[in-house]
């Protein structure tokens, strides 16, 4: 066990597994670029669709059961499925983390919407804003901070799960984890995973401290 | 296509059934060299049968299971553990008994330097490279080889027929294949090593599964990584390349055993179902498991029953 943590302390320092294609700096860049346009994608469809059921209050049930599917659906037999519909490409990764990050950006969207109190939303109305002044300079402004917890989330379960892109051949962290497996080489496995556990917790971290500072002048 | 392959989803093990034995009129194979020392083990308190993460490993290991239940073994079959840098170890610690193994790649994986490609002489190899404490019992005359395919089209578009052929276009093709298969000797270290061969790039994908094929089909790799007891081959019209170096070594089925359960009953067993399968049959066997979407125990305990071990 020691042994092996040692030749981990090794790989991780080591200058030789950090250059080249399959060098960790590489796999890297890789792993965050899937994540971030994963992301990325599911906010363009999960934004506004939570702040549209939030504003109107209309189809919420629907909306809110039908994006947790995603949540519910086994990411590789996503993976699989796309593949054999479409062949090798990246966009059956990208179909599995889309539907794993899209509920959790619906649902804070959503929350984070309802939660803003009927009574400022009247005074608004009351002042005579129209419904998308409401939407975007009262209920948006006042719904980011959960907003931003939804991203974050999503962000997060995208970046460890972004790993199963080595399963269709592609990179990313999780080339070391699926190659060590079938190589039984424990320390590059280990390795992968180590990995990717910083990456998702050094991006928690640094988002919630971003969040932060921009709601700071916000303190309740 | 190989649903098994996905993750290991360990499926499992039903109870086989009790089949009854008769003696095939095959004569036995070559046995030059096969196993050291007498039968000093015991399979008095069972014996466990592991098998590899691909289906025609898991067909092998429900047929040892139906052959020795037969023999009155007791079994327990553990299937889909993975591939040989897993299984292996697992036999040496004690989780497994039994392996259907291959001679090229088991020779390959306890001793990388030697190169013989002939079954008699493996044999002999593979006696002398066991690790302590573990057995090849005889090998059967059933063989499944590493092969690489091409689509008909592709073969027709860089006229290819045999493996050399793909050094002429070095750079240009893509390949398939496990992810092991990036550094094991059958795969692209020994293609470059004797036949020149340098792709553009390597895919890692599954071993003899959907997404290998899938992609060999589609045309996202121009070679793919198969096995010759794959009936997909056939019926897509794939090409095999042949290999005129020897590169790809015989590949009969050979039992891996523990010394500690390899008793004569056990023996006896395992050499009357390989000297009855052939490699036909064999790939019969996986079509039915792959195509027919057939569970691999049952395809198992028919064929055992219909030629006369059951």
């Amino acid at each position: 066990m020691f042994e092996l943590f040692k030749n981990l302390g090794k790989w991780l320092v080591s200058g030789s597994s950090w250059s080249g294609s399959d060098g960790i700096a590489h796999r890297l860049a890789e792993h965050l670029q899937y994540s971030l346009l994963a992301t990325l994608i599911a906010a363009a469809i999960g934004l506004p669709l939570g702040l549209l059921i939030g504003h109107t209050g209309k189809g919420a049930f629907l909306a809110i059961n039908l994006s947790s599917f995603g949540r519910a659906l086994p990411t590789v037999g996503l993976v699989v499925l796309v593949f054999l519909a479409g062949g090798l490409s990246m966009l059956p990764v990208y179909v599995a983390l889309v539907a794993l990050a899209v509920p959790a950006i619906v649902t804070n969207t959503y929350a984070g919407m309802t939660a803003v109190d009927p009574d400022v939303k009247d005074a608004a109305r009351g002042q005579g804003m129209r419904g998308h002044q409401i939407l975007f300079q009262v209920e948006l402004p006042l719904a980011l901070p959960l907003i931003m917890t939804g991203l974050r989330l999503a962000l997060i379960q995208v970046v460890a799960t972004a790993t199963i892109a080595a399963y269709v051949s592609f990179g990313g962290l999780g080339r070391y984890v699926f190659d060590g497996l079938a190589q039984r080489d424990l320390v590059q496995v280990l390795g992968g995973a180590v990995l990717v556990a910083v990456v998702a917790v050094a991006l928690d971290l640094l988002l919630s401290t971003l969040q932060r500072l921009l709601f700071r002048h916000r303190a309740a | 296509m190989n649903r098994r392959t996905l993750l290991g989803g360990l499926f499992a093990a039903a109870s086989v059934p009790a089949l009854a034995a008769c003696s095939s009129g095959i004569t036995s194979l070559d046995g030059s060299g096969t196993t050291s020392g007498g039968g000093s083990g015991s399979s008095k308190g069972g014996v466990t049968i592991g098998t590899a993460n691909f289906t025609e490993n898991q067909v092998l290991g429900y047929l040892y299971a139906a052959v020795l239940q037969q023999a009155g073994v007791k079994v327990k079959v553990r299937p889909n553990l993975g591939t040989r840098e897993i299984v292996i170890p697992a036999l040496k610690g004690g989780d497994i008994d039994l392996l259907p193994e291959y001679q090229g790649a088991l020779l390959n994986y306890l001793a990388p330097k030697d190169n013989s490609s002939e079954p008699g002489t493996m044999q002999n190899a593979l006696t002398l490279a066991m690790p302590s404490g573990l057995q090849v019992l005889p090998y059967g005359q059933a063989a499944d080889s590493d092969c690489f395919v091409v689509t008909r089209a592709t073969a027709r578009k860089y006229g290819l027929t045999t493996l050399a052929d793909l050094a002429k276009q070095n750079g240009k093709l893509v390949i398939g294949a496990a992810p092991e298969v990036k550094k094991r000797r059958v795969g692209a270290i020994g293609l470059k090593d004797v036949y020149g061969v340098e792709f553009k790039e390597f895919k890692s994908l599954d071993s003899d599964g959907p997404l290998v094929k899938g992609a060999l089909k589609k045309g996202d790799v121009d070679v793919a990584n198969l096995f010759t007891t794959d009936t997909d081959i056939a019926a897509n019209d794939w090409v095999v390349l042949t290999d005129p170096k020897n590169l790809i070594p015989s590949q009969h089925i050979v039992p891996l055993i523990a010394d500690r359960k390899a008793d004569d009953t056990v023996r006896k067993a395992l050499a009357k179902l390989g000297n009855v399968l052939t490699t036909e049959q064999l790939t019969q066997l996986n079509s039915q498991v792959d195509n027919d979407k057939k569970d691999p125990e049952d395809v198992a305990n028919a064929y055992a029953k219909q030629h006369g071990l059951a």
